[in-house]
């Protein structure tokens, strides 16, 4: 009997709630599961679940390299349309799911990036697709240099649980201090440090380089 | 030495987040722990990643429905792509270089060439992109030319609107002062799909959206306008397009 999609999404949902620092992932479908899906009756299913899983990352990494929020959703949709497509392309045993779709996102960015210089710009009253002024310094060998990193911090902070990444984005991200955090969340500054702390214990390990890296690189 | 012994406030140290007298109380605790220093080394180089890490954003919710929308109408859209791409061998859009010089006629100069492609995608699935439109100027500088100069795709969203993809090459930029607009036409009737500019050679690609009631409006048009506060349009059509 097959696994119902949709069954395990549920199942996942509920295992959320009980999540620490990382949320556990022993039970839930793979990546590589979900990728197998994609070629059956359950595609929208498994599709979405990747999407729930990768689109922060990918949205993240394209606001980062493109410097545009417009090539950024381009990106993110055209990421995840290739998924879709490419999917029987995909071969568990050369790479895990993750690294083959950085380097999906990778090969789409560059593209993208080219197609960026030759962007409309926007009018007075413009539709809020259309581009706003990207990043002119960077070049595709560039963003090649630096989507890897920033997709494996995205990565790592996705890996958090909400309340640990909440306190790193505040921090790191907004600027704030411990005791702004504990104000703003309404948590004790205890917590607060505690969960900073333990949060960055699990990004270290996470970020730790590997060998994976020359394996996404090439 | 454990994880639990090194000194609580470390992270928070590096991320420059404590008080004052917390922050003074850390680097007294450093100055006689050679531990919590290799510990710091360590936290500081995830601090010094975290720079290289996107900024927390989500992308827009409408994506998400889109790609799923896109993926229900399966491989309608690439279908409809190859069967254009059929028509002409040798249609390539990013392989053209030449530069359009597109004159401003008047509507009733400007001749049409439109190819439809619809009987894939009605009746199947209501997800599926309702036309293709190839847009072009006038006939003689189409006939110079491999393939079309433009292309709108229209998409049904899940709101109910439609989302209008058009695909430009080497579409001229705007006289100084002005702009594109697109049209949705009716007889007398019509409404404005949105306004943008382009950069001249290259792909210009821009998303509109219009509501649902352009599907009644067979005629799409992409005029100039310009900068006046004039909401009327102008007469001078640059790609035209219909849906028959």
């Amino acid at each position: 009997m097959g696994i119902a999609v949709g069954d395990t999404l549920e199942s996942e949902k509920r295992q959320r709630s009980s999540r620490s620092v990382i949320p556990q992932r022993a039970d839930e479908i793979s990546d590589e599961q979900c990728m197998a899906y994609l070629a059956g009756p359950e595609v929208e299913a498994a599709l979405s679940k990747l999407y729930d899983r990768y689109s922060r990352t990918v949205f993240g990494v394209g606001l980062k390299i493109l410097g545009d929020r417009s090539l950024a959703e381009e990106l993110v949709q055209e990421v995840f349309l290739k998924v879709w497509r490419s999917s029987r392309t995909f071969d568990p045993s050369r790479s895990n799911f993750s690294t083959w779709l950085y380097r999906l996102t990778r090969s789409v960015a560059v593209d993208l990036y080219r197609k960026g210089a030759r962007r409309v710009h926007p009018v007075s009253d413009g539709a809020p697709y259309i581009a706003t002024a990207s990043d002119s310094s960077a070049g595709p060998q560039e963003i090649v240099d630096k989507s890897w990193l920033s997709w494996r911090v995205s990565r790592a902070l996705e890996g958090l649980d909400a309340a640990h990444r909440e306190v790193i984005e505040l921090a790191y991200f907004g600027g704030l201090s411990q005791r702004e955090i504990s104000r703003r969340t309404g948590v004790p500054i205890g917590t607060v440090k505690t969960r900073t702390a333990r949060a960055f214990k699990s990004l270290r390990e996470d970020l730790v380089v590997q060998d994976s890296s020359r394996e996404a690189m090439q | 030495m454990t994880y639990a012994q090194f000194h609580p406030n470390l992270a928070a140290f590096v991320l420059g987040g404590l008080e004052p007298e917390e922050a003074a109380a850390v680097r007294r605790h450093l100055a006689s722990c050679p531990d919590c220093r290799n510990e710091l080394r360590e936290l500081e180089e995830v601090n010094r990643a975290l720079e290289a890490g996107p900024p927390p954003a989500d992308p827009p919710g409408y994506l998400k429905d889109e790609i799923l929308s896109r993926v229900r109408a399966g491989e309608l859209s690439s279908i409809s792509e190859r069967s254009s791409s059929s028509r002409n061998p040798h249609a390539s859009e990013d392989s053209r270089s030449r530069s359009l010089r597109f004159v401003l006629p008047s509507v009733a100069a400007v001749a049409l060439v439109a190819t439809i492609t619809l009987g894939i995608v009605f009746g199947l699935r209501e997800e599926a992109p309702l036309a293709t439109i190839r847009l072009l100027p006038t006939p003689e500088e189409a006939s110079e030319l491999e393939g079309y100069w433009g292309v709108a795709e229209i998409y049904p969203q899940p709101s109910g609107n439609q989302q209008v993809k058009l695909k430009l090459n080497n579409f001229d930029e705007p006289k100084p002062n002005s702009y594109y607009e697109v049209w949705f036409v009716s007889g007398d009737r019509r409404i404005s799909a949105g306004s943008f500019t382009s950069v001249g050679e290259g792909g210009t690609r821009v998303w509109l959206t219009v509501p649902p009631e352009a599907r009644n409006y067979p005629t799409l048009l992409i005029t100039e306008e310009r900068v006046d506060g004039d909401p009327a349009p102008s007469e001078g059509v640059a790609l035209k397009g219909e849906m028959s």
